[in-house]
């Protein structure tokens, strides 16, 4: 039989279009899950020597997973926004405890009846402190996946230079050390000796709770005007005034921080210990293997060698209440949750929820700073509880340190003040 | 005289339209939000006019409209009379003037947020090499990152840097147009050059100009990236503009019904300008004509 070149052609449209049909098919039969989040989600559950924990799960469950990442405060703000939707595109949010309070709960799903009817296995060994971050009302809108919890990391080649032995060991010597590491290289480098990543309770927290002071407490009780509080104040005008810390440190954004220990103009900053990977990049620090982290160390006036209390912020695991597909959602939840992707999660670079995962061999040989995170992660707060008002309470105190910095203050006025101007938004 | 026919109305009725659901629509909307308390997972309450009475009570909304006043007219009239000169420069005797044009139009290229990074990073107090050059000739450092005058006096350099082009354009355009028979009967008459640009060509191109004041008032009154990239509106909140003011409530403290009140405090103030200027033009244009 004669076959003509329009038969031929009509036979390859034809299966064409069939190969088509089935290609649309089956990617039809796959689920789609939306997740909003911080690339660093994204990185530390699909990228690493853990493994793609995401791509197990897409397997499993026969779902894409689509990731819509951002920076932090424009996450929360798109996912708000979303979230007040009657329909939504969003399935599960990472959702930070600074940004959650009792309003933006009203957002979400309660998670307690999806963890009684599909429980997470060995629920109990996820932070118990860390889920009271995320529980309003007695109910629980958040589970938790990620801590980024505050270590004093420091660059190995400045203490040599200066003759340090180590880092510091109490709160004193830190202070001894941020001064001596002040200083002029030989290359003509100016070296600042200390840098934190803003004015704000998430960043200048760990400096107050090392001098003795507190700023509000979790039963909203506040000491901002007590000596603790304004001697750590008064700590940082007076290391910014010196030149200790850069002059451009007040407009300072997080990445300005990471720039500066990688150009190895700032010996020493308190900063999430999962920073010790960018720190130490080979592509972008010029001092690649050189910057170490540890605990920061307690004062010696507590009278114990110890560690230091130090700021963490959880990121929690979210469905919001006009989410399209919520029970794929709690089953990618359950999926991060589990013990197992815990610890991959933590080899990968994330702060584990479970503290029993420090433990872990595969933990303690590839994450340097295993040790030194378990002993802060065991102190560790929130620098500041979750309630309606909280942005404006984080930004009272950026404007009121700000002004002790610039000098347009005495520390102990610009704590009065906050005091005065914190105290009616306060929940009663 | 034209009458207006049924078909006239058809034809420009796509952008009345436009306009309706695009602008008229939304600042209703916002009005009515402006009468509200507004939050994230909260009922929208009926408040009256207590956002209007809160940002006008708060000394950070004043201190906010201040620093958009001074900035604003910096901006607008700093651009006006660079664009003037170098439309004029430019119109006249000037070599290379394509390459000139094209050097001139680039930063309107760029984006708000890549210049805003390059100029921080050139007044980088320890490295930036506008700071390092002023430091190396004696005159001392711009502290942006602590001087509430310094930092809004960067402001103004970067965003006139990054919108001279779009007011060059239209004063460059005026200019080239302008009759020469006009210009050159005043220098037969025996004009000095400055009596020429004063009482010949100024008043010739003050359309173009009204339209580009008109233009570069309503824009920069909206003035955002630069600040909040810059400094976000610190230190102590002290370089805070009208915008930085309504963002923080709207998307940091998600208070939309003070937002909205700003909002329409800004756009009162839009409106009050725009109908001076074109009450201007319309005198210089129609009514004198």
């Amino acid at each position: 039989m004669k076959t003509t070149l329009s038969g031929k052609l009509t036979t390859l449209l034809a299966s064409g279009a069939v190969l088509m049909l089935l290609g649309t098919w089956t990617v039809q039969a796959q689920e789609s899950l939306t997740v909003m989040g911080h690339a660093v989600h994204q990185s530390v559950s699909t990228e690493g020597e853990g493994g793609n924990i995401v791509a197990e799960f897409e397997e499993a469950n026969n779902a894409s997973v689509e990731w819509l990442t951002f920076g932090v405060t424009p996450l929360h703000e798109r996912l708000f926004r979303e979230a007040s939707l009657d329909d939504g595109n969003v399935d599960v949010a990472f959702l930070l405890n600074r940004f959650a309070n009792e309003n933006v709960a009203n957002l979400f799903e309660p998670l307690d009846a999806y963890q009684e009817r599909d429980p997470i296995p060995e629920f109990e060994g996820i932070s118990a402190g860390m889920k009271e971050a995320m529980t309003f009302d007695g109910k629980l809108y958040g589970i938790p996946f990620r801590h980024a919890t505050h270590g004093l990391h420091y660059n190995e080649t400045f203490l040599a230079e200066q003759g340090l032995d180590g880092p510091p060991k109490s709160f004193e010597e830190f202070i001894e050390y941020a001064e001596k590491l002040t200083y002029e290289r030989e290359d003509g480098t100016q070296v600042h000796g200390f840098v934190l990543g803003g004015q704000g309770p998430a960043n200048i927290m760990d400096v107050i709770w090392a001098s003795g002071g507190d700023f509000l407490t979790p039963d909203f009780e506040l000491k901002a005007s007590e000596p603790g509080m304004v001697e750590g104040v008064a700590l940082l005008a007076d290391f910014y005034e010196r030149g200790i810390m850069p002059e451009a440190y007040i407009g300072f954004t997080t990445e300005d921080v990471i720039t500066f220990m990688q150009q190895g103009r700032v010996a020493m900053s308190i900063n999430p210990f999962g920073r010790h990977t960018p720190f130490n990049d080979p592509e972008k620090s010029k001092h690649p293997g050189e910057i170490n982290v540890t605990a920061m160390p307690l004062s010696d006036a507590s009278g114990v060698a110890g560690v230091a209390p130090v700021k963490t912020e959880i990121w929690a695991l979210a469905i919001p209440r006009n989410a399209p597909n919520k029970e794929l959602a709690w089953q990618f939840i359950k999926a991060l949750s589990t013990p197992d992707a815990t610890v991959r999660a933590a080899i990968n670079g994330n702060g584990p929820v479970r503290p029993s995962a420090y433990d872990d061999p595969r933990v303690q040989e590839l994450v340097p700073y295993a040790d030194a995170e378990k002993l802060a992660v065991e102190v560790a707060k929130v620098p500041l509880p979750g309630f309606a008002d909280s942005a404006k309470v984080d930004d009272m105190v950026k404007e009121e340190v700000q002004a002790a910095l610039l000098g347009a203050k005495t520390p102990q006025q610009a704590m009065d003040d906050l005091t005065r101007r914190v105290e009616p938004l306060l929940p009663k | 005289m034209y009458k207006l026919r049924w078909y006239h109305l058809l034809m420009i009725s796509p952008v009345q339209l436009l306009l309706i659901g695009f602008i008229f629509i939304p600042s209703i909307y916002v009005l009515w939000l402006s009468l509200h308390q507004s939050s994230y997972g909260t009922e929208t309450i009926y408040v009256g006019l207590a956002n209007y009475i809160f940002i006008f009570a708060d000394p950070i909304f004043w201190r906010a409209f201040w620093n958009t006043f001074v900035v604003v007219n910096i901006v607008v009239y700093g651009e006006l009379i660079l664009g003037i000169g170098l439309a004029l420069l430019i119109a006249g005797w000037c070599p290379g003037k394509r390459l000139v044009i094209s050097i001139l139009l680039m930063p309107y290229a760029v984006t708000e947020v890549s210049a805003v990074v390059m100029w921080r990073f050139m007044l980088e107090p320890d490295v930036g090499l506008i700071n390092w050059l002023l430091d190396s000739v004696g005159a001392g450092q711009i502290s942006w990152a602590t001087s509430r005058w310094q930092a809004l006096g960067v402001v103004s350099v970067l965003s006139i840097w990054l919108t001279l082009p779009f007011t060059f354009l239209i004063l460059y355009s005026a200019v080239t147009t302008l009759p020469r028979d006009v210009v050159e009967a005043a220098t037969v008459d025996g004009a000095t050059r400055f009596q020429t640009f004063w009482n010949v060509t100024l008043p010739m191109i003050m359309p173009a100009v009204l339209v580009a004041l008109l233009f570069r008032y309503i824009f920069a009154m909206r003035l955002f990236s630069e600040v909040w990239l810059l400094t976000e509106g610190g230190p102590a909140r002290l370089t805070e503009v009208l915008a930085v003011y309504l963002y923080r409530h709207g998307f940091r403290y998600q208070e939309f019904g003070v937002a909205a009140a700003t909002g329409w405090v800004m756009v009162a103030l839009s409106l009050l300008i725009a109908l001076y200027y074109l009450y201007q033009m319309y005198r210089r244009m129609f009514r004198d004509a």
